[in-house]
């Protein structure tokens, strides 16, 4: 990875939010539940959910698809609301994107606007506030492109680009908008595996650096184990979390050494066996 | 590209144009056609020579298209207006879809001479008519074009907490201008029409009067010439409208 | 947002009337307006005039004679239009160079105001039927032109291309891939042909007809009866509104495979 230049890009917690102390709670879910009205009736897709989620750390959501990982994630990021039950952040109830998160979509090529620019989509994140002056908007968006690795690509159109660089984008929009917790909807699964390896690393070291809480939710075992501290492995519908398991592998954490490490692999078989024996992980 | 493929292009499409106008010429000379019903190109655009020299071309052109232009412009502001309530929002649409379905099938021009006896014949009474009846396209497609978004657009917008005029101006309407846009060039023409129709039922001047005037008076070369006027003003509109397109909408069809 | 079904259903029935709700509303200030003498003018007559005077010309049979003939010639135009729309369409879509050949011409006359078209055709033609029915077809023709073309154009390649490893004959691939590919497209046109042609021969008839709706409305302007003339609109308003529908069921019934556009 290059080097980042980080001292113009400075991180500081909201004033009114209490400096984290070790394992405190950043999210809450709270006896949450989530069922869809359809012309067939009900359908339970979330059955009283119980997960918290520490500050600073990195927790994968694991679970076959179709089970409302995404609807999970939803829920948690304020996109919608949950049938009973609460979602909180930082002790504060969620009924609405709340400040201080972002919710990064599965697609996403959509969630970039063709319209703008790649620097202009960044700006969309931080643009509204009137600290920044246009000059210092510019400035900033480059800043976190760079981040990510796409200096020089200011002035291109998401069209323009890969898929895995549109991702990118994405995610430096994402941290424009400085927030203290990342949710990841499958942000990897629409791209080849080597750009899905990069992006891993990249969203590694994002994380280790601004001292992140990030939720990832995916389908990949790989990913989930390589990735995070714990693990939430979900059931299939009606969906609620079977276990949080510890992934007990030390940072920092190599592409390849670590999917080489004892631990790692020991961990991938159990939970392979596990989501395989279920009768058939997607 | 090369210049061979780029003749390739217009050529044939030129070819065509100056092989009916030299058919209607020759035509006319031999006596096939009556230049009484059908003047020859040459004779029309001689007249046309004449009255665009004599100056007389720009009162009845700037009066038709400033007409057209203010009507179109109202239509366009409130069309998109209505249609980005109607299209975010279920209880704004719920409540003008019956009066919207209910005027939309009356046929516009029907409407004038009504409004003619109604409002009174004049430049007030024509505005409104071409205003009401370059409103619908835009408002529909406005409508289609803001339900159509990409919900993950919209959920965009929310995780990154931005306002709702924001959410509007950044995000609902540039991503339903490609569809708006097909809705004011439909508008477009209509709106052109409907100030020449409004002119032939009841106008003074402007060049759909003329063009009626000159039929009643016999004077049919200068019928003619107007209504080479009045095409050439229509294909520059449409050139207009595509340019402005291309370049507000460069994205369009590229995701 | 959230809600039982039963909650969500109750407020999409009190949304729903809140749009009838309004248009009632409306038509009670025009009769109020009119009877109270808000408005002062002779000509602005109560709603329930203008239903009276409907009836009336119901009833008479002198509407639905009016509006039969003007119906039936913008049929006929619209067919022929269409027709050659279709055509043509066929021709142009499969053959790039003919296209370019055409596209300036149609390009010329397609923006051409269609009410600047009748002077010209009133010289030929005279002021009568074969007029509205020529006018019709004349505007009817560019849409179901263009929608045509782009219907053959954009029909899915991977469709052609399997009739080509199957092998089929120029006319089978016509036939049974092409054309039914361009429906959708052809129908669209169709659909905004038909809108475009009562209101084409509803002009036709008021700058240069002697008959049918069109002139009947002109002609209650020049006599100053506002209450025919209005009849004689919402009338006209009815007939689009069914045509539609009609275009719709057929649309359905021929393209069964084609989802909701």
């Amino acid at each position: 990875m290059k080097n980042h230049h980080l001292s113009a890009v400075r991180v500081t917690a909201p004033p009114d939010v209490p400096h984290p102390t070790p394992a405190a709670r950043a999210i809450e879910l709270d006896h949450v539940s989530r069922s869809f009205s359809s012309s067939e009736g009900e359908l339970l897709a979330l059955r009283d959910i119980a997960l918290e989620v520490r500050e600073g750390e990195f927790l994968a959501i694991l679970g076959p698809s179709g089970c409302g990982k995404s609807t999970l994630l939803q829920i948690m990021a304020g996109l919608m609301p949950a049938s009973s039950g609460q979602a909180r952040l930082h002790g504060r109830p969620v009924d609405g994107p709340p400040e201080g998160m972002v919710y990064l979509f599965q697609q996403y090529a959509k969630s970039l606007l063709p319209w703008r620019s790649v620097a202009a989509n960044v700006a969309l994140a931080f643009e509204g506030d009137a600290r920044y002056s246009r000059a210092q908007v510019r400035e900033r968006a480059g800043q976190y492109l760079a981040l990510v690795g796409l200096t020089g690509f200011e002035k291109h159109y998401p069209w323009q680009l890969s898929g895995g660089m549109q991702q990118r984008v994405a995610i430096a929009r994402a941290l424009a908008a400085n927030p203290r917790v990342l949710l990841l909807d499958e942000p990897f699964s629409a791209v080849d595996a080597l750009t899905r390896v990069e992006l891993q690393t990249l969203i590694l070291d994002l994380w280790r650096r601004h001292g992140l809480t990030v939720v990832l939710v995916t389908h990949d075992v790989d990913e989930a184990v390589f990735l995070s501290d714990r693990i939430a492995i979900l059931s299939r519908r009606p969906t609620t979390v079977e276990e949080v398991i510890d992934t007990g592998i030390a940072h920092p954490r190599d592409a390849i050494a670590t999917r080489e490490h004892p631990r790692f692999l020991a961990l991938r078989h159990a939970l392979m066996e596990r989501l395989l024996q279920r009768g058939g992980h997607a | 590209m090369s210049r061979r493929t780029a003749m390739a292009r217009w050529l044939p499409g030129a070819a065509s144009v100056l092989l009916v106008l030299a058919a209607w010429e020759a035509a006319v000379r031999a006596g096939a056609v009556n230049p009484a019903l059908l003047p020859a190109p040459s004779v029309v655009l001689s007249t046309l020579g004449g009255v665009l020299r004599a100056g007389e071309v720009f009162g009845p052109l700037r009066q038709t298209l400033q007409l057209m232009a203010a009507g179109y412009a109202i239509a366009c502001v409130l069309g998109i207006a209505l249609g980005i309530v109607m299209g975010r929002s279920e209880a704004g649409y719920r409540l003008f879809e019956p009066l919207v379905e209910l005027v939309r099938p009356i046929p516009k021009p029907a409407l004038i001479p009504p409004l003619f006896l109604f409002l009174g014949i004049g430049v007030k009474t024509m505005l409104f008519i071409v205003v009401l009846a370059a409103f619908f396209p835009v408002l529909i497609n406005t409508v289609q074009g803001v339900r159509g978004i990409d919900p993950v657009l919209l959920n965009t917008a929310r995780t990154f907490r931005l306002g709702r005029a924001a959410v509007v101006f950044k995000v609902v309407l540039p991503a339903a201008l490609p569809m708006i846009a097909i809705g004011m060039r439909v508008s477009l023409a209509i709106a052109l029409t409907l100030v020449i129709v409004a002119e032939m039922l009841a106008g003074e001047n402007g060049v759909g009067f003329l063009i009626l005037d000159m039929q009643r008076a016999f004077r049919i070369q200068h019928m003619y010439a107007w209504l080479v006027v009045l095409a050439a003003v229509g294909v520059a509109l449409n050139a207009a409208f595509e340019w402005v397109e291309r370049r507000l909408l460069p994205w369009r069809g590229r995701q | 947002m959230h809600g039982t079904t039963t909650s969500i259903g109750l407020r999409r029935l009190l949304q729903g009337m809140s749009g009838i709700a309004l248009v009632l509303a409306l038509l009670a200030l025009w009769e109020a307006s009119a009877r109270l003498g808000w408005v002062e003018s002779r000509n602005w007559p109560p709603f329930t005039q203008v239903l009276l005077a409907l009836w009336d010309g119901l009833r008479s049979g002198e509407l639905l004679r009016l509006v039969a003939s003007t119906v039936g010639f913008m049929l006929v135009g619209y067919a022929a239009g269409s027709a050659a729309g279709i055509a043509l369409g066929l021709l142009l879509g499969l053959s790039p160079l003919a296209q370019r050949f055409a596209s300036p011409l149609v390009e010329t006359l397609r923006p051409i105001p269609i009410a600047a078209v009748v002077p010209p055709l009133i010289l030929f033609l005279g002021v009568g039927d074969a007029l509205k029915i020529f006018t019709v077809a004349f505007s009817t023709f560019f849409p179901v032109l263009l929608n045509t073309i782009a219907g053959v154009r954009d029909g899915s390649e991977v469709l052609r291309q399997t009739a080509r490893t199957l092998r089929l004959s120029r006319a089978a691939t016509l036939r049974k891939i092409v054309l039914p590919g361009a429906l959708p497209a052809i129908f669209a046109g169709l659909r905004t042909s038909l809108g475009i042609a009562l209101v084409v021969v509803i002009v036709a008839e008021m700058v240069a007809g002697a008959s049918g709706v069109g002139h009947f409305i002109v002609q209650s302007q020049y006599a100053m009866q506002p209450a025919p003339m209005y009849a004689a609109v919402a009338c006209l308003s009815l007939v689009g509104y069914a045509l539609n529908r009609l275009v719709l069921v057929l649309e359905r019934s021929a393209l069964p495979w084609h989802g909701a556009s």
